[in-house]
């Protein structure tokens, strides 16, 4: 009989504490919403990537604008775990206001989740010509589906450059950095016999964004459109070309095939002579390498065009009424100026979407003209293309399959053409 | 009804209630989603019949994820069923000095995350700069590419994992020798028996109720803990190469957005496990003994 009686005492407690919290809870929210606009901004910014500078960023925003207060929110899983994390928000009815979306999941969002038009959303904010004034037409295209609809606005953008540590170089008697895919292929293989270090890593996140551009710049295509539906473009000789001269680096013990974090912890600890990833990587190798760390130029196929795709993300805005919409326009107003362009482009590596913004001398003009590596991003910035996104219900799982066939190629399991066509036919069946 | 009933059914409703909303209502909704092609947030579910698990069951993928899963299971048994059994009979019966030194020092890695121990083990396994490939390269060995290679990578994670869990399970079983009563071995070691015969006719049936349950999880959780580093490390790859049954329905659900493929995929894994538990049952419990 005394259990029960403790059991019911214990019961009863837990109901009376259920209650407080939740009459605590539905009071604070009555009251804050009396004196501020609330929104909520979700960003993929990890502390090795940026996290400090968003928290900054949002603490001076909250302090200049004391009718608003931004609540950040990190995802961790870059925009894969944030999709996941919107998927479950939309889905209960709690929208984030402004979101940073990755460029790859442009076609999966916009098919999905109904997002705020920017353009009228700020022509309600009473600036109707923020997007058009600022923004060049190629830069805002980065954020358009196929029909033109302009899903969100460009924010971070970000190309696949050459990282490389000039002590390895020296040490194997290279002056200068290579050029062209060839160079790069010979200048491993050097590397590798003169100092017994590994020569070369392309990045392998669970992506295909740093091969896009190896396979567009030999002349290649990702997705190609077939009588009105788009269609794997990947099974042509260009794009194998490029596939297979990455395999027979691995193959010859010149290049690297491994996570990615093993990658680049081989970079940073100085066993690793290059590595082709993200600009967007720069603060945090230059901070952490105990070398000074290189950028060269995405390498070039000998007298074909180079062709990147642009990474990095864009803003969407899911509010869902007037007060917390035009608080989201204030938001990205803030966050796209010159000022707050140039800490999170320090904080990070990412290059800035604003037109002009390389020459004002506000903003990012003198740390370009300090920094070498910023310069060469920039110079890639013309030739930045869209990134390709499958369409459809199944075109993350199309992508997942682009991302195995890598590992079957590298591996040197299959030749790349052969395992390339046998990838494009499974793409073609789901899409 | 008799009053007894009556207050046993009281005792009972709150864990009924649990029951029913935690596992077997999201299980009928589970099958219920298997056979709809929906992605959780669009507003039409577009109803597809046995699709999803005919496109699963005819695919090559179900093979290689078969084939994955009976290899993780396997490593899985012997890093921590089959070695801390033996450990726990040396620590138990054989060795006489350090014991509690011993114990203390192979729980100690139970005490940290998965996620601490995966990127931990990323640095110890990295195949440039890692310790392994130091010791390696002493005997002028190239390191392996342990998270690039099929099978490879299924060993290399499970060492995470077995790392992990390796001490936790040493403790249960640790505790099921030192039950075994001490007059019996004296008494075996009298008619001079040896180590092998005492362990063999003495102990393994005395232990065996203990190590029926530390099979039994290892089997059913290893799965779900290796999600852990899978999710941080591999992906899934190479070429599905570190998938499992588990870890794909994941990535049907979360990664691919296809949560009727994902739903066919549990209820495919859920058949699995009912398999394994139902043989469990008829044929290892029969050898158990139970002390009550």
């Amino acid at each position: 009989m005394k259990l029960k009686k403790v059991l019911a005492a214990a019961m009863i407690s837990l109901f009376a504490t259920g209650a407080i919290v939740g009459c605590g809870g539905g009071e604070k929210k009555q009251a804050d919403a009396g004196k501020k606009v609330q929104i909520e901004y979700w960003h993929v910014a990890a502390e090795s990537f940026g996290g400090a500078t968003v928290k900054e960023l949002v603490k001076d925003f909250n302090a200049k604008n004391p009718g608003i207060e931004v609540v950040e929110k990190y995802n961790p899983d870059m925009y894969k775990g944030l999709t996941q994390n919107l998927q479950a928000a939309i889905a209960s009815g709690k929208n984030p206001d402004v979101v940073q979306m990755g460029y790859s999941f442009l076609n999966y969002a916009a098919e999905n989740f109904q997002s705020v038009n920017l353009n009228d959303a700020f022509a309600k904010a009473g600036d109707p010509k923020f997007l058009q004034d600022n923004f060049l037409p190629n830069v805002l295209e980065l954020a358009q589906t196929e029909d033109g609809k302009q899903v969100g606005l460009p924010y971070s953008i970000s190309v696949p450059v050459l990282y490389y540590n000039p002590e390895i170089f020296a040490a194997a008697g290279l002056t200068e950095a290579p050029k062209t895919w060839a160079d790069v292929k010979s200048y491993a293989k050097i590397i590798k016999d003169k100092t017994g270090n590994m020569g070369f890593f392309m990045q392998e996140y669970a992506d295909n964004w740093a091969q896009q551009a190896i396979i567009e710049s030999n002349g290649g295509v990702m997705l190609k459109k077939v009588d009105g539906k788009v269609q794997a473009g990947f099974d042509t000789p260009e794009a194998a070309e490029a596939f297979q001269l990455m395999a027979d680096m691995v193959k010859e013990g010149s290049g690297l095939h491994a996570t990615n974090e093993e990658g680049f912890q081989a970079y940073l600890s100085g066993k690793l002579g290059m590595v082709c990833t993200t600009i967007g990587k720069r603060a945090n190798f230059e901070k952490t390498a105990k070398f000074p760390v290189k950028v060269a130029s995405f390498p070039e196929f000998e007298g074909k065009p180079v062709r990147v795709a642009a990474g990095g993300n864009f803003l969407m805005v899911f509010s869902k009424d007037a007060a917390k919409e035009k608080a989201a326009c204030e938001f990205i107003k803030y966050l796209q100026s010159p000022e707050a362009l140039v800490k999170w482009s320090t904080g990070t590596g990412y290059l800035p979407p604003r037109k002009g913004i390389a020459e004002d001398p506000k903003g990012f003009k003198k740390m370009a003209e300090e920094n070498q590596n910023i310069q060469v991003a920039l110079s890639l910035m013309p030739k930045a293309v869209k990134w390709a996104s499958f369409p459809g219900a199944n075109g993350l799982q199309a992508e997942q399959m682009l991302i195995d066939v890598r590992d079957v190629i590298l591996s040197g399991e299959k030749p790349a053409a052969e395992a390339l066509k046998e990838t494009a036919k499974k793409v073609n069946d789901l899409l | 009804m008799s009053r007894n009933v009556k207050e046993a059914l009281v005792y009972l409703v709150p864990s009924i209630v649990l029951f029913l909303v935690f596992f077997y209502w999201p299980l009928i909704q589970n099958i219920y989603l298997s056979f709809f092609s929906w992605n959780m947030v669009s507003p039409t579910m577009k109803y597809v019949g046995f699709k999803n698990f005919a496109e699963i069951l005819s695919s090559p993928e179900l093979i290689k994820i078969m084939i994955n899963t009976v290899f993780y299971v396997g490593f899985m048994l012997i890093l921590i069923f089959v070695l801390p059994y033996f450990y726990s009979y040396i620590l138990g019966h054989l060795i006489k000095k350090w014991s509690n030194f011993y114990r203390s020092a192979l729980f100690l890695p139970a005490t940290l995350s998965l996620a601490v121990a995966s990127i931990l083990f990323l640095w110890i396994y990295n195949p440039l700069a890692g310790p392994i490939n130091i010791i390696l390269s002493m005997f002028d060995i190239t390191s392996p590419r342990w998270f690039k290679e099929n099978y490879l990578v299924i060993f290399a994670i499970c060492s995470i994992v077995g790392w992990k869990f390796f001490g936790y399970n040493l403790i249960v079983m640790l505790a099921a020798m030192v039950a075994v009563p001490k007059e019996m071995i004296e008494a075996a070691k009298l008619e001079n028996a040896s180590n092998w015969v005492i362990f063999k006719k003495i102990i393994l049936p005395m232990t065996s109720s203990t190590a029926i349950y530390v099979f039994t999880i290892t089997v059913v959780f290893s799965l779900q803990h290796i999600l852990v580093p899978v999710n941080m490390l591999t992906y899934g790859g190479p070429d599905q190469g570190s998938s499992n049954l588990v870890y794909i329905v994941y990535q049907y659900a979360f990664t691919f957005f296809q949560t009727g493929k994902a739903a066919a995929y549990a209820v495919i894994t859920m058949f699995v496990y009912m398999a394994f538990l139902y043989v469990k049952n008829k044929y290892l419990e029969k050898k158990v003994y139970y002390e009550n």
